[in-house]
């Protein structure tokens, strides 16, 4: 298909998606009741242990080989500054938009991918529902509710990450880290990063529900759309990492 | 009483006319069956009755009321009419068989109160047989019940007329038999009217009360299943004798 044609569909699901949203949102029909709160769990509690995972270790290596390279020129302090400043305003968001990509991009477009091969979708039309208010407003509602609070929690567990590296490397009090930290970053940084994984977490629905609604026939394609939107979803998040990085800094 | 009835239409994808000027009505109350080989268009034939297909020309008039197949609103009122039974179920894996027989009225009516909603689904399912497995999810039924769970779906609005694309498949020959059965009793005693696409002939010589036979892009026979054995057509007279094989 040429990019032109796919271009247009994926902007024709973005807009439908916000429109729909904007119509549930006002008369609360076209959606399984319940249906939010399931994708809540899904996305969030299922979600949260990986991303800590992930951000603790990030911010543990980042810590580790920042305060070799500080202790040189002995502005070991400056750790707090250098941990606090990039997990909350690069890394958190990007690796945190990156691990959703896998986890609930993957899980979204296999599902739809799957249902439609099922003829699921047909099924759903015929029975007068909108598939893509159906299936894509609950995503979007709830990613929109998670992402700030899985945001949050890797922010805390980020900057814990670098307190432990700050006290066992360099013998520094957490409360003096804390105090360097809350001194350097300031809430507009914040929900710079907040705002960056939003964005992300929109990104990710889009581009899953998209791969997952335009699969050719074929249960053999649901694999390969979920890969593709992965690999989608990541190198967008990416893209959109650098113009926030341009039009920010 | 004719509930469908469908004008020089043309059926195609593109610029790729598979049907060309069709024309045939659909009885009230009674099992219409589609036959044709594979790739004759069937399926493309039950797309457009079902509003998933636009066609390419032509028209199709639903209860007296034209369908405009570029609006919405049209689409919408063919949608709230018709049930449909598809090949694969399309049960929704994620919920219950309750869930999934509910989900119309949960969409359309979530008006009505738990009782009454509660009460029309146990006795769809009692109606299909399935009373006792609403908890179960469909990953977890056999195909045969699947198919009457997708049916107690396409019926629980009640709408004017169902389709079923190609019931028996992937059924065992009981569990077909007993699926024919099963549409024979809703058409008599409930007077359920349904279009049934399908290429079994045990199924068709069960179920059948008229024949739609589709060959080369046309309609070959439209009339009566009982007037089939008296015709003199070459092609329709092929169809019983491998009928008559598969007897012996």
């Amino acid at each position: 298909m040429p990019p032109q044609e796919e271009l247009k569909r994926f902007f024709t699901l973005l807009t439908d998606m916000i429109y729909y949203t904007g119509q549930y949102l006002r008369r609360r029909r076209g959606v399984l009741p319940g249906e939010i709160v399931r994708q809540l769990y899904g996305m969030g509690y299922r979600s949260f242990p990986i991303i800590c995972l992930i951000t603790f270790l990030i911010g543990l290596t980042i810590s580790l080989t920042s305060v070799a390279q500080l202790k040189m020129f002995g502005a070991d302090l400056y750790l707090a500054d250098l941990i606090g400043i990039a997990m909350i305003t690069e890394l958190v968001p990007l690796m945190t938009g990156i691990m959703l990509a896998g986890k609930i991009g993957a899980s979204i477009t296999a599902e739809i991918a799957t249902m439609k091969v099922m003829d699921e979708i047909d099924a759903l039309t015929t029975m007068g529902i909108v598939p893509e208010k159906f299936l894509m407003v609950p995503r979007l509602i709830a990613i929109t509710l998670v992402v700030p609070l899985l945001i949050a929690l890797a922010d805390f567990v980020g900057i814990v990450a670098g307190v432990l590296v700050a006290k066992l490397s360099l013998g520094m009090p957490a409360s003096v880290f804390i105090r360097e930290v809350t001194a350097v970053v300031t809430l507009h940084d914040f929900f710079t990063g907040m705002g960056k994984a939003m964005v992300f977490g929109w990104t990710i629905v889009a581009a899953a529900g998209y791969k997952g609604f335009f699969i050719e026939r074929g249960a053999e394609e649901v694999g390969k759309s979920t890969t593709e939107s992965v690999v989608l979803s990541i190198a967008l998040i990416i893209g959109l990492d650098c113009v926030f990085a341009f039009v920010l800094y | 009483m004719e509930i469908i009835r469908v004008r020089d239409l043309d059926i195609g994808y593109g610029r790729t006319v598979v049907l060309r000027g069709l024309n045939f009505s659909i009885d009230k109350g009674r099992i219409t069956v589609v036959i044709g080989e594979s790739g004759s268009g069937k399926t493309s034939l039950m797309k457009t009755l079902i509003g998933l297909m636009p066609p390419l020309g032509g028209e199709m008039v639903l209860a007296g009321e034209r369908i405009d197949f570029n609006s919405e609103r049209s689409l919408g009122k063919l949608y709230r009419r018709i049930g449909v039974l598809y090949q694969n179920s399309a049960l929704l894996n994620s919920l219950t068989l309750y869930e999934n027989v509910a989900l119309p009225i949960r969409i359309h009516h979530r008006e009505w109160p738990k009782a009454k909603e509660s009460a029309l689904v146990r006795t769809m399912l009692g109606r299909v047989g399935l009373r006792d497995g609403e908890t179960k999810f469909p990953y977890e039924l056999s195909g045969g019940m699947r198919k009457r769970a997708a049916l107690a779906r396409a019926m629980i609005l009640e709408p004017d007329l169902i389709f079923c694309d190609e019931p028996s498949s992937g059924l065992d020959p009981i569990t077909s038999a007993g699926l024919d059965e099963l549409l024979l009793e809703l058409r008599t005693s409930h007077g359920v009217t349904f279009v049934v696409v399908t290429h079994e002939l045990r199924s068709i010589a069960r179920i059948a009360d008229r024949i739609l036979v589709i060959r080369d892009g046309a309609i070959h026979y439209d009339g009566e299943y009982s007037d089939l054995p008296r015709s003199d057509d070459p092609y329709i007279q092929a169809i019983f004798m491998r009928k008559a094989d598969h007897d012996h």
